[in-house]
């Protein structure tokens, strides 16, 4: 926990908050004791005077220094909003663990209570509370408290509820561990730091309604004085005496936002940080006219439908890009399907979405050349609106993108549908009533019965499987020279995949496009695929047909197909493993797979292998082709 | 189901609509039910004799006793209720402790002040946050303009701190005081409002700009807006089309919450300002004990609390249909 | 004996008007030292089953018995464990290795060393006794699960339910675990109920499985068997549909 918290402060702003809010806790301790005498002294002839070098901020209607005071009812302030944060706090946390210690019956009648109670706002219950406890400083530091409680509750129960759903609650459970044994275990400290950066913040705004009461009158009595009673004393003389009565105004939002910003900075640090950098844009730049990057291609193929050369991804981090993508070339010919497979964070995605042009800032894309359906698409440098719109054309004509997750790939506030239409519509050069009809047969055509009704239907009436085809009858909305379908069925069940990869399959044989299909499952791109290239730290390592992916050459394919159990493994022998994980995108010495490769040896581990073309394969190995040892199991 | 087919693409939704506002309204009931019971058990909930607490150590007892009868507070409890109940239909809301005039009177002379001053912040604050924010998105996503970006979040997090009765005192000494530009007391005329109004809105817009902005952001990032991206529509039409009815959606629940404590902010405006509304009227009603006044405008500001929750809810179930289906 | 037997058991959730029959009136028994394989797709009810099984869903009707007596469902020591599909959920992120794995067994290993009693369980599952002081974020995904199979073993359990404790992993490490579970239930003699919709990853595990569809057991029975001559229409349907398949 003090890693977090130390980065949290390292931030100028929540440096600053920091400052703030140790010069308001140093104010509450030590005000009263230096300027306590001070600020109640009364001088009837030196009243409500101008600021002054002796009065900074003037004096009040009995000529008392105000900035003395100001300072002094700090101490009260605080007091009292930490009292009512403190009642706040317990009370949520009682109402919102409470349901859980005593069962589901008890914990719906509160779930219902608290669910009416947060619909009002603080200041409503605060008044309600303040009509029966009255004006006064106790009585509004509890109607203050009272009412925070259904917020901070609503927010144990969410945080509670989220740690339930948790298996390891569930592993508990089985192991026999009582329900107070799991609060104080496993809940409680998983919902601290939630909780205790959001009573920070509560803190905050506590502070200011606490002053808000007092300016009323209705929290501090006269003659103790917070900066809420200072504020309305003040309100009185504001016409013979303006700066004087915005002095307690600027304390208020001075320790309002230091108890805010501590709390959005603590946050901030538990939750993600990372700071981009300006320079590296012109860094990127450099590296794309770079002479010294080495190519590791001939021309670009004619006849090809894309065709890439050399094509990088890279993200900034901290002063420096870190490449996931380093150097790709690859030609998808006319009708033809490529399959691409590696395991997770190899750079297969990004490639596709580079090749698509969907990668957005920070992202950079850079290569020799990216070219679809004879065009150019990263002809920087001589962009205009023309050729930007005739490039989008084409891009909205010709290319399809089919996801992972269908369930987030859809629009959930528009009818499926419209959402196949409006493509229609935007690059088909079709009327509204065209698209709506070519939209329904082409739902049809990606076999979702019953397309007229289906197509005035919201996502969410969709199953998983029908929402996947949705996104094919998006994809095939116009004719597609190229489908980029990446990891379309991995989150769909095994039957429900093999008439998705089937339906592709189709669509493709009417259509005649091309499939870009990217799996990090062999078996469904060797199904699908007549060509296979095979991906490792950014960086194609092999590329075969897929009929001869069992005489894969390079050790990494061979190791990943027989990782994966098919319906023909031998199972009296263990699964061959590869042991370690991939490496993190950064700078690599030698073979990226050199660390985790049973053949590695010295050569391997100081010089990366060139992609080297071998009639219709290309493999990236030094020991290429060479039988595999078997590997014992590793202790990880 | 059948009605379904035949009807048009219209009709499906505002079939789902309607069953939903009628389980909504139902809700509505209950929590009415809740502020209203809640309303009446204040008078109970006070520690020892309200009448006596209101009317001071010194009166007589006969009077108090009186005073007790007319409010009726010698009735059985379930009597005392049905009474509150009826007249809330009625509109006899009873009468002031201090000043004997009926409630209802004082309520209907002060509940349009009131809106006159919430129903123009509230407009001004949504019809500026919303395309302040998308504006703020836009121009800052993917970490795009960083000063722009620190700028807006440092501006609106200090600006969206200050409480109302602050930017309230800083403007009367301002354009009032030294100034005299703007008149900073009491209802009279157009430009009496400027200031409240302003007051009201500058911080529920600050706050409110910035949560859309973080919602459109959040909604850029999603899986359906890169499919938008990948069917190369321009960008006008992803952002109007696509991400924000998005964002619109879990931007509204909150904005409800911040108009609702808008409303009752104006407790703290009229206070400054010298408005003849209920804000002061309650804050007297409070520190002089006058029980029935303040728990009839404490019943207002709850019931103005619950319309505004529910026309949020309906209007979210027009713009993102999958609202409906939730718990409802 | 360790016999895990599920006699006519249904999981019903939700309310009478919008009920959910998860499991529906499924009879199974998981045979004593060996893996019993349950394969079916997302919403089939395979891993409600195994939920009730440990307690955590409630039966509507039926009763699960181990070696003839009903199945505890509350107290300490009881005689099942489980291992759940996703590690990074299942372990609590503020509690070290050792810990948990300590606190699973709590009941089982009464007067023994706790730093013994970790290191065993970690070399078992091949992860270096030094990772008993971390917390899970610091692991890869393969060496959580490892870490979630130790806290399964700690409490000496009879029988261990494994729920699809491979998906969430990469190919690299899924081979891995795999081997893991073959090595620990021949060694230890655990009985297992492996739950997968990967019908390849339960063929290589286990010798039996059962088809669950719909809340139903459809088929079981010897996995070459069922394999080679399926009997029920939807295992016909899932093994066509297995990507370069047995066709």
């Amino acid at each position: 926990m003090a890693t977090p918290i130390k980065r949290a402060f390292r931030t100028p702003l929540a440096f600053a908050a920091l400052v703030m809010i140790s010069i308001v806790a140093l104010l509450a301790i030590f005000g009263p004791i230096i300027w306590g005498a001070q600020a109640s002294e009364v001088n009837i002839s030196n009243m409500l005077a101008p600021p002054s070098w002796e009065h900074w901020a003037g004096t009040d209607a009995l000529g008392r220094d105000l900035f003395t005071r100001v300072l002094v009812a700090t101490r009260l302030t605080v007091l009292l909003t930490l009292e009512a944060t403190a009642i706040g706090v317990s009370g949520g946390i009682l109402f919102g663990c409470g349901p859980f210690l005593l069962g589901p019956r008890f914990g719906k009648a509160v779930t219902w209570f608290i669910g009416i109670a947060v619909a009002f706002p603080g200041l409503l219950l605060a008044l309600f509370f303040a009509i029966i406890f009255g004006a006064g400083a106790s009585s509004a530091a509890l109607a203050l408290g009272l009412a925070s409680a259904p917020s901070f509750a609503r927010l144990c129960q969410t945080l509670v509820a989220g740690i339930l759903a948790r298996d390891y609650v569930g592993a508990a459970q089985i192991s026999g561990s009582g329900r107070f044994r799991i609060l104080i275990r496993h809940i409680l400290p998983n919902i601290g730091e939630p909780l205790i950066v959001n009573a920070t913040i509560g803190a905050g705004s506590v502070l200011l309604s606490f002053a808000g009461l007092s300016f009323l009158g209705l929290g501090v009595q006269a003659p103790a004085y917070d900066w809420g009673r200072l504020l309305m004393e003040c309100l009185r003389s504001i016409y013979v005496h303006p700066i004087a009565s915005v002095t307690p105004g600027v304390a208020v939002v001075l320790a309002g936002l230091a108890f805010n910003l501590t709390g959005e900075s603590l946050a901030h640090a538990l939750g993600i940080t990372s700071l981009g950098d300006l320079g590296l844009r012109a860094k990127i730049r450099s590296l794309r006219h770079d002479p010294s990057i080495t190519l590791d291609t001939d021309e670009p193929t004619q006849d090809a439908i894309v065709c890439v050369r050399d094509l990088h991804v890279g993200f900034p981090a901290g002063l420096d890009i870190v490449e996931p993508v380093r150097g790709v070339s690859f030609d998808i010919f006319a009708g033809e399907a490529v399959g691409l497979v590696g395991e997770s964070g190899c750079g297969k995605s990004l490639t596709a979405l580079a090749v698509a042009q969907l990668l957005e800032e920070p992202a950079q894309v850079w290569a020799h050349s990216l070219i679809f359906h004879g065009t150019e698409l990263l002809d920087c440098g001589n962009d205009n609106k023309e050729t930007t719109k005739a490039r989008n054309h084409l891009l909205g004509t010709s290319m399809a993108m089919i996801f992972q997750d269908p369930m987030t790939s859809l629009n959930p506030t528009r009818r499926v549908g419209e959402q196949l239409a409006e493509l229609g519509r935007v690059h088909g050069g079709l009327n509204h009533r065209q698209a709506r009809l070519r939209a329904i047969e082409r739902l049809g055509a990606v076999r979702i019965t019953n397309p007229e009704r289906r197509a005035r239907q919201y996502p969410y009436e969709f199953s998983g499987g029908m929402r996947q085809r949705a996104m094919i009858g998006v994809g095939v909305m116009l004719t597609p020279k190229l489908i980029i379908a990446d990891e379309p069925t991995t989150a769909l069940d095994v039957i429900v995949q093999e008439q998705i990869l089937d339906l592709l399959g189709a669509i493709r044989r009417e259509d005649g496009a091309a499939l870009l299909l990217i799996s990090h499952d062999v078996s469904v791109v060797r199904e699908v695929c007549s060509r296979i290239l095979v991906m490792y730290a950014g960086r194609i390592i092999e590329e075969l047909p897929s009929a001869d992916l069992d005489q894969a050459r390079h050790p990494y394919t061979r190791l990943l197909v027989a990782a994966v159990p098919n319906m023909t493994t031998d199972i009296t022998q263990p699964l061959p493993t590869i042991p370690g994980r991939p490496p993190e995108p950064g700078p690599i010495v030698g073979c990226s797979f050199s660390p985790r490769c049973p053949l590695a040896d010295d050569r391997c581990r100081s010089t990366d292998p060139d992609l080297i073309t071998n009639g219709n394969t290309r493999v990236a190995c030094w020991h290429a082709g060479q039988p595999l040892v078997q590997i014992a199991e590793v202790v990880e | 189901m059948t009605t379904e087919v035949l009807a048009p693409s219209r009709a499906v939704i505002s079939n789902r609509w309607v069953r939903f506002a009628f389980r909504r309204l139902g809700r509505l009931i209950v929590s009415v039910w809740v502020v209203v019971t809640a309303a009446f058990a204040i008078i109970h909930l006070i520690p020892g004799d309200p009448v006596r607490a209101a009317m001071g150590m010194t009166v007589s007892p006969e009077i108090v006793e009186a005073r007790r009868e007319l409010l009726g507070l010698n009735l059985p409890l379930w009597e005392q209720y049905l009474r509150f109940w009826r007249g809330l239909f009625t509109g006899d809301l009873g009468t002031s402790i201090m000043t004997g005039l009926p409630v209802g009177d004082i309520i209907g002379y002060q509940l349009p002040a009131t809106l006159s001053l919430a129903l123009p912040a509230f407009l001004v604050a949504i019809g500026l946050a919303i395309p302040l924010g998308v504006t703020m998105a836009v121009i800052t996503r993917n970490g795009r303009a960083r000063r722009t970006e620190l700028g807006f979040v440092g501006t609106s997090v200090v600006m969206g701190t200050i409480p109302d009765f602050i930017y309230g005192i800083i403007f009367i000494a301002l354009f009032g005081v030294s100034l005299h530009w703007l008149p900073v007391a009491g209802r009279r005329g157009f430009t009496s409002y400027i200031l409240p109004v302003v007051a009201l809105a500058i911080a529920p817009i600050l706050v409110l700009a910035r949560i859309v902005r973080v919602e459109v952001l959040a909604v850029l990032r999603t899986d359906y807006v890169r499919t938008a991206r990948a069917k190369r529509l321009a960008n006008w039409q992803i952002y109007t089309k696509h991400a924000l009815p998005n964002a619109i959606t879990a931007t509204l629940t909150l904005a409800g919450m911040l108009l609702a404590t808008m409303c009752i902010s104006t407790v703290f405006v009229e206070n400054i300002f010298a408005w003849p509304g209920l804000g002061q009227t309650i804050v007297g009603a409070i520190t002089s004990k006058d029980y029935p006044v303040a728990q009839a405008i404490i019943l207002i500001y709850a019931l103005a609390v619950i319309i505004i929750n529910t026309v949020v809810d309906l209007v979210l179930a027009i713009i993102d249909p999958r609202s409906t289906v939730s718990e409802g | 004996m360790s016999e895990l037997t599920f006699h006519d058991v249904s999981v019903h959730f939700g309310t009478s008007r919008h009920r959910l029959i998860a499991v529906d009136h499924v009879n199974l028994t998981v045979g004593s030292a060996g893996i019993l394989g349950l394969v079916g797709e997302s919403g089939s009810g395979k891993s409600t089953l195994a939920r009730a099984a440990v307690g955590l869903a409630p039966i509507t009707t039926g009763t699960i018995t181990l070696g003839g007596k009903p199945v505890p469902m509350k107290g300490k020591n009881r005689p099942l464990a489980m291992i759940f599909q996703d590690p990074s959920a299942s372990l609590d992120p503020r509690m070290s290795v050792g810990d948990s794995i300590w606190e699973a067994g709590r009941g089982a290993h009464g007067g023994e060393d706790k730093q013994s009693t970790i290191t065993h369980l970690l070399s078992l599952v091949h992860l270096d006794p030094k990772h008993a002081k971390s917390y899970p974020g610091q692991l890869s995904g393969g060496q959580r699960q490892r870490v979630a199979i130790a806290r399964a073993l700690a409490g000496k359990p009879q029988v261990i339910i494994a729920d699809e404790i491979t998906s969430s992993l990469d190919v690299s490490s899924q081979g891995a675990i795999l081997n893991l579970v073959r090595e620990l239930v021949d060694e230890l003699a655990l009985t297992m109920l492996f739950i997968s919709h990967n019908l390849a990853v339960v063929r290589y595990v286990s010798t039996r499985f059962a088809v669950m569809y719909s809340g139903r057991i459809v088929e079981e029975g010897e996995t070459s068997a069922i394999i080679d001559t399926p009997s029920h229409e939807y295992t016909r349907q899932l093994l066509a549909a297995i990507p370069g398949g047995s066709s």
